[in-house]
């Protein structure tokens, strides 16, 4: 019929299946950053992009270790008055994608805007006081005071161009980012397409891309972008959705990776607000006692989740010997009893809709019907991201009153000193606008944390802290780090790398054509 | 006519000024936008500074004021996600969405068209049964479900078709039957029933008496009268298509306005919305103006006084 003659017809004028070619590799992303500069960045998402472009002083490899990057070694040293700095030297022969060469001035230039009022990520840099500029390839982090987290952000500096950046402002930075990175700004149509060159000039020979070009697309959709994939259209998706995992594992010609994410999720209890009865240990015990995660993880995110008891495998401090709370709703039902609700309670409980994770609205249903069955009635608050954020945040009104499915995430392989600044600590330290527990010791442990920088001492800090969290049930209840599904073609090499929560494109090197030694 | 004109502006523009209006209190009324804005250990002072530098720490009606003083000179601010000014940003993808909705009323017309020319003159047989069948299931299902599902079954099963994007007309033709099947089914009606009355009135009956062949008389006279009802729809429809197209957009990844403004409404960007809100509204008083207008090119006896 019709739709069949005018299908069969346009079909005739096309090949279908128009992806790349060996010099251009045509990869699609189901999100899209908004911003392209890093000193003025906010949202994981932004590094998709940012992560082409710009290099910072470290990097994470895909072994998930910290290897130097743009510096080229750095140390901690204390003065004699007690005050810290961190000693870094700057690679030489950097070059930026406008044949600049890559100096000192430019990451103190970057610290600089960091630091502007506009600057939406500034708090992370509150213990540095200033950058201290020696010669060209050495300068000095001065720090206010120890701070163990600025380690575990890779000493957030990125290499930005100074004096381009200078001369075309904010919005022309936004029209053509320039940095160190591999791949070079070509062209960019917001809500469709960025496409990138290999930098000829790019300082690491030997992670050097060998595809000439790179397109990426931008597919929300996720049955757009499997399909886009299965026709050829494109050679790498980002986010298999879980159900399609094991098919795509059955097509030909294909790999298909799955990947710890950075995110941790967990439900938060208020257990500050007076008559809240969440200030309970007991209670607090039986939610996590109530919920049956690995069947969660087994039935409706198909495997694509890591059970955590405090922290992921792989995380700063993580505590293999820490056993998770056994589902176990008769022993939930006797701990509210004996914490004086027998016939259970009612309560609010917030979920969200906005799909930031896999199923993350179903599997908050799923949680909250599993409290359900164990007497902690939910009433459940459905919102999208703007208002979940917002219940979120304690000096935000309405506040959460209830139980908070929510997550917290702080880079791979993931360090928890700054979120449990946040939803431990009572007050915190930048993160604390998210805190629902109160706790002195926990208190006190947490700022010394976060002002211990010798590793093994954080290590042995995070696992006590960990242990009374875990006895306590403070900060909420943990319960699994989803998982990223990349798939690409065989043809393509590619190995994954966490930077920008795995979408990096470091480790794409190109099509391996027949022939090539 | 040229009153009438003025006057349908007129109209248009306070149309424009309502729906603003409404956009701005009720987006003001669903929260903060500076809560996404900023990153999740941001404090209650960069709260602060932040709506200030946004001009959002101001009473209501002075920001409404400083943004119809601001909307009149055709300056809708910069986009708070996009750093770029909210109205262009919109205008680049406009072309997108047009050719998007033309295309989707295209398929939807040439459907209609001859079916419900054949349904009318061919009362109660096959093609009228199955005509209704086919135009109630695009009626009754959800354009983004029958997307997905032509994705799945002619670009990833047969690979006739791209599955996603703008380019070539063939990235054109999946989406705009998506877009186009909805309001097959309303217009197939329309013009069935318009038939039936004209076929039946006198001076076809006059026109058959004379001996006209009845082709003539169908696809030249009675069709031509049978139009005005559906030409009415197709203003109504084409700015429905312009709203539709906001979702099938999302599907087929195609860069259009709509996906921008959804985005813009969950990110509260508000300089987008209220542009995308104007320029919506835009095209809906043109769409119905040149509607209007076009009653008296189809039906002489239709003048505007």
């Amino acid at each position: 019929m019709s739709v069949r003659a005018i299908a069969a017809g346009a079909a005739l004028a096309l090949a279908a299946g128009a992806a790349g070619s060996d010099e251009e590799i045509v990869v699609a992303f189901g999100a899209e950053p908004q911003q392209v500069d890093p000193t003025r960045s906010s949202a994981g998402v932004d590094g998709y992009f940012i992560d082409l472009f710009y290099e910072s002083l470290l990097a994470v490899a895909p072994s998930l270790e910290r290897v130097n990057w743009l510096a080229e070694s750095w140390e901690v040293r204390e003065d004699e008055d007690g005050a810290v700095r961190i000693a870094v030297r700057v690679r030489e022969g950097v070059k930026f994608h406008n044949g600049e060469t890559l100096s000192a001035d430019d990451f103190a230039y970057s610290f600089e805007r960091l630091n502007d009022p506009v600057s939406p990520t500034r708090g992370r840099l509150r213990y540095v006081e200033r950058i201290e500029v020696h010669d060209a390839h050495s300068f000095d982090f001065v720090l206010s005071s120890p701070d163990g987290a600025l380690e575990a952000l890779n000493l957030v500096l990125t290499a930005i161009p100074q004096s381009y950046y200078r001369e075309v402002g904010d919005a022309g930075v936004q029209q053509h980012p320039i940095g160190t990175g591999p791949w070079k700004f070509v062209s960019r149509k917001p809500r469709e397409e960025l496409v990138v060159e290999r930098f000829e000039d790019y300082w690491n020979k030997d992670a050097m891309p060998v595809a000439k070009r790179l397109r990426i697309k931008i597919i929300p959709e996720d049955t757009t972008r499997v399909a886009a994939f299965k026709t050829g259209a494109v050679d790498w998706i980002d986010a298999v959705p879980p159900a399609q995992v094991a098919s795509f594992e059955e097509l030909p010609d294909t790999r298909v990776v799955s990947l710890p994410g950075p995110n941790n999720l967990f439900l938060t209890l208020n257990a500050v607000d007076p008559g809240s009865p969440f200030r309970l240990k007991a209670v607090r015990q039986a939610v996590a006692h109530a919920v049956n995660v690995d069947d969660i993880l087994r039935y409706v995110l198909h495997g694509q989740g890591i059970r955590t008891v405090q922290l992921a495998p792989g995380t700063l401090g993580y505590d293999p010997d820490l056993a998770p709370y056994a589902y176990d709703p008769a022993r939930a039902r006797a701990l509210l009893a004996e914490a004086g609700f027998p016939a259970g309670f009612n309560v609010n409980c917030y979920n969200l809709t906005t799909p930031r994770e896999p199923y993350f609205k179903e599997v908050g249903e799923i949680l909250f019907a599993y409290l359900n069955e164990a007497g902690i009635r939910c009433r459940i608050v459905q919102l999208e991201y703007g208002a979940w954020i917002n219940v979120g945040r304690t000096f935000s009104r309405p506040r959460m009153d209830g139980i908070l499915s929510t997550m917290w995430g702080q880079g791979l392989p993931g360090d928890p000193t700054d979120a449990w600044s946040g939803h431990v600590h009572s007050t915190g330290d930048g993160w604390g606008t998210y805190s629902y527990h109160a706790d002195p010791r926990l208190d006190a442990m947490i700022e010394e944390l976060r002002t211990t920088m010798d590793p093994d001492l954080r290590v042995e800090l995070i696992r006590r802290i960990a242990r009374i969290k875990h006895e306590e049930m403070a900060g909420g209840v943990p319960t699994y780090r989803p998982m990223l599904t990349l798939a690409w073609r065989s043809d393509i090499d590619f190995e994954p790398w966490p930077g920008a929560f795995w979408r990096s494109m470091r480790g794409l090197r190109g099509r391996s054509t027949v022939g090539e030694p | 006519m040229k009153r009438y004109v003025l006057r349908r502006l007129l109209q248009g523009a306070v149309a424009i000024l309502g729906a603003l209006l409404i956009v701005f209190v009720a987006q003001r009324l669903s929260g903060d936008p500076v809560a996404l804005m900023l990153p999740m250990d941001a404090g209650e002072e960069e709260f602060a500074a932040m709506r200030a530098a946004l001009g959002l720490d101001k009473p209501l009606p002075t920001q409404f004021v400083v943004f119809l003083g601001n909307a009149l000179t055709g300056e809708f601010g910069d986009s708070y996600q996009w750093q770029a000014p909210a109205m262009q940003l919109l205008l680049e993808r406009l072309p997108a969405t047009l050719e998007l909705a033309l295309a989707g009323l295209v398929f939807a017309l040439l459907l209609a068209v001859p079916l419900g020319v054949i349904s009318a003159v061919r009362r109660g047989g096959v093609v009228d049964r199955a005509a209704k069948v086919f135009a109630m299931l695009g009626q009754a299902v959800p354009s983004f479900w029958i997307g997905l599902l032509l994705i799945l079954f002619v670009a990833v099963e047969l690979q006739w078709l791209p599955a996603f994007g703008r380019g070539t007309p063939a990235h054109l033709v999946l989406p705009a039957i998506a877009l186009g099947w909805y309001p097959v089914a309303a217009m197939t009606r329309t013009l069935r029933s318009a038939m039936l009355d004209i076929l039946e009135s006198d001076y076809v009956r006059m026109e058959r008496a004379i001996g006209l062949p009845e082709r003539w008389i169908v696809w030249r006279y009675a069709l031509r009268n049978a139009l005005v009802p559906l030409v009415t729809m197709i203003g109504v429809y084409f700015a429905n298509m312009l709203g539709g197209a906001f979702v099938i957009e999302v599907v087929f990844a195609w860069p259009g306005v709509g996906r921008t403004v959804v985005d813009a409404v969950f990110a509260r960007d508000f300089p987008v919305v209220q542009a995308g809100v104007v320029l919506a509204a835009g095209v809906f008083v043109v769409v119905n103006l040149i509607v209007d207008l076009s009653y008296g090119f189809i039906d002489p006896r239709i003048r505007h006084g």
